[in-house]
């Protein structure tokens, strides 16, 4: 059974982030896919909902941190979105845990990991 | 006829070690539409650009794609490299390979490079060309503001040959700043002068802005002066308003006559005819806000000028020092060693004035004992508050300001004097408190972003990354409404019907009108949703 984890992240912020997780070796689960996006507004319900059809465990939003979105609102745009997203899985009886939002800055690699980190726990708390 | 995708494998110089590039190569090249696939182990290096352009032209590839470090290094650099072998820079996608798959993870990592390498053909499938096109701007640049700030970056600007007109409140310039520069030492008048005999300065006193339309390269500003009021076209604005300064102080103390302000301070220190002169002088500030540069500065040479001139005592009341300034921490020193008492406080100290005396009642938490001290000269605290009519400007042009009320200054992502509309920019103390030398660094990024964008007349941009389509477009305003950078507007097309139309140099690329958008109409060129979908769908394959 396919077990990856969708992660769109920010170039401005998410991207970057995993990158220097990359440098200094950090460790992330292998079935990590990460898609670039030009800001986290970027990312539709329907992009999150794809991923969920397509098989994906979970999937993360990564973007700026709050007030330091590089396109001012782009981050808590995207947040409203994955709040409507929990909501839908919830609705049709999946755990809605499986789909988040975290803020991160281009150099913190460690938070990027511990992101990855949360969503495989709740994958593995929810039993699949 | 479907599309031929090159692949460019690069092992960087043997820094990807748990990727077996042979058998990447082989499984990669069985991808539909792959034509050919060449393995490489310095891509971004001359010989491996020459290598790839002729192999782009030998092999006729229409899209590229590479495998390889991040695109955030590189990607310009493959852009270029399309570009030279004749292809447009935008048919291009990036494996990362390097970062996010073979130095992140233990082991053999083959089987995920091949799944990143088939989500970036998947992608590279679908993308578009951008063309980019040459528009014309408006070479002339509007300065708001009329002090230190304003009058230097009208110089500067002038001085690289960009006509500058100068848009003052007040009836003249520089009103406030002829008081800082006895202050701060440094020659008013030679400034003046020098701005008021530019032939490339026009100066407009007593004038204000009262409505701005517009874009980047082509601004539109109705400026009223006196009764009448006109139009104006500029390129660019440069905001320099500046801050002003409130005490804090109770209400009945601020009437009193020695409570005073640094200012009324300097022009005391100024005045050859004083008869009084104070004995004891007391200062006091950073107990409101953490924001004391400047009343730091401030205090260390006003203290330094009284005790020069009237050899007063002087005691300084202060919650921390801060001397982040270049020369504050020399100045401190100076200042103790001619005898200036500072004293450390976490909590306000307690004022109550009478008898022609200040009473300062305060901690001080390194003798831990409670100080009194009597003083005949109470320099007050001061807030740091922007100038009048900062708000006013800001929704003209339709601009943010940060908490405190200031330009926007505490996005760490945003360039420190440009606002997130492009062609606005802010100098001074308009974004906050700055020292002088600080205000001197703010000028000139400003003159050489300004420099670039219209010194040579037009800027070369993208043309319809993101485009509205007409026939879907239901004028619903969505998209104006959420775009941060300001870069949509509603425009009148052929049979009368109104659409949103994306200004292409304003735009900044985000994309979230594109994701926002109900009818679907807008696409973005690179982050179509088929193209993020065709990476989300790649994931089912494996």
């Amino acid at each position: 059974m396919n077990s990856c984890i969708v992660a769109f992240c920010c170039e401005h912020s998410a991207y970057p982030a995993a990158d220097l997780a990359g440098k200094l070796k950090l460790h992330c689960p292998e079935s990590l896919r990460i898609i670039r996006v030009p800001c986290a507004g970027r990312v539709d319900v329907i992009h999150i909902l794809k991923a969920f059809e397509n098989g994906a465990v979970a999937v993360l939003v990564l973007g700026c941190e709050d007030g330091a979105c590089h396109h001012i609102t782009g981050n808590t745009r995207a947040k409203e979105r994955v709040k409507y997203c929990n909501m839908l899985l919830k609705e049709i009886e999946a755990d809605g845990r499986h789909v988040a939002m975290f803020n991160l800055s281009p150099n913190e690699p460690h938070k990027f990991v511990r992101a990855v980190n949360e969503i495989t726990k709740r994958i593995k708390e929810s039993g699949r | 006829m479907e599309t031929k995708i090159g692949i460019f494998l690069c092992n960087c110089g043997e820094a990807i070690r748990n990727i077996d590039f042979a058998a990447t190569k082989e499984e990669v090249a069985q991808i539909p539409g792959v034509s050919c696939v060449n393995l490489s182990s310095n891509l971004c290096l001359k010989e491996g650009k020459e290598k790839m352009i002729s192999c782009i032209k030998e092999e006729n590839i229409e899209k590229v794609v590479v495998a390889a470090c991040s695109p955030e290094f590189k990607e310009h650099i493959f852009r270029q490299v399309l570009e030279d072998a004749g292809l447009n820079g935008h048919l291009f996608s990036t494996a990362n390979i390097r970062e996010q798959c073979s130095w992140v993870h233990d082991g053999d990592v083959t089987g995920k490079a091949v799944e990143l390498i088939k989500m970036a053909v998947n992608r590279a499938r679908l993308l578009q060309p951008v063309e980019k096109k040459k528009f014309a701007v408006n070479r002339e640049v509007l300065v708001v503001g009329g002090g230190f700030a304003a009058i230097n970056a009208a110089l500067q600007l002038s001085r690289v040959g960009l006509r500058t007109t100068l848009l003052e409140r007040e009836a003249i310039l520089g009103s406030e700043t002829a008081e800082l520069g006895s202050l701060c030492g440094f020659d008013i008048s030679s400034m003046m002068s020098e701005v008021e005999g530019d032939e490339n300065i026009e100066i407009l006193t007593s004038a204000e802005v009262t409505a701005a339309a517009g874009k980047i390269g082509d601004f539109t500003v109705r400026i009223r002066k006196g009764g009448d009021e006109a139009s104006h076209k500029y390129g660019a604005v440069v905001l320099a308003t500046g801050y002003q300064t409130k005490l804090a102080l109770e209400s009945e103390l601020k009437s009193d006559v020695n409570i005073v302000s640094q200012k009324k301070l300097c022009r005391m220190l100024e005045n050859p005819n004083l008869e009084i002169r104070p004995r004891t002088i007391g200062f006091m500030f950073d107990f409101s806000d953490e924001n004391s540069r400047l009343p730091t500065l401030a205090t260390l040479n006003n203290a330094l000028a009284a005790k020069q001139k009237w050899d007063s005592e002087i005691y300084v009341f202060c919650k921390s020092l801060k001397v982040d300034g270049p020369g504050a921490e020399k100045l401190y020193r100076e200042a103790r060693d001619c005898g200036v008492v500072f004293l450390k406080c976490e909590a306000r100290p307690r004022i109550t004035a009478g008898n022609g005396r200040v009473k300062i009642e305060a901690k001080d938490v390194f003798l831990g004992e409670d100080t009194i001290l009597a003083c005949d000269l109470l320099v007050a605290e001061e807030l740091l508050l922007p100038s009048e009519g900062t708000e006013a400007l800001s929704s003209l042009l339709n601009i943010r300001r940060d908490s405190r009320g200031f330009y926007q200054d505490e996005n760490v992502h945003l360039y420190p004097v440009a606002s997130e509309k492009k062609g606005i920019f802010f100098v001074g103390g308009c974004r906050g408190d700055l020292d002088l030398s600080r205000v001197l660094t703010d000028v000139s990024s400003v003159v050489v972003s300004v420099y670039e964008l219209l010194s040579s007349g037009n800027i070369l941009a993208e043309v319809e990354r993101v485009k509205v389509d007409p026939q879907k477009c239901v004028a619903c305003l969505t998209c104006i409404r959420v775009c941060p950078h300001d870069a949509i507007q509603l425009v009148r097309v052929d049979g009368g019907k109104e659409v949103a139309e994306v200004f292409d140099l304003a735009c900044d690329a985000c994309g979230i009108c594109a994701a926002m958008c109900p009818a679907k109409a807008i696409t973005f060129q690179g982050y179509r949703d088929e193209e993020i979908l065709a990476q989300v769908e790649t994931i089912e394959e494996s």
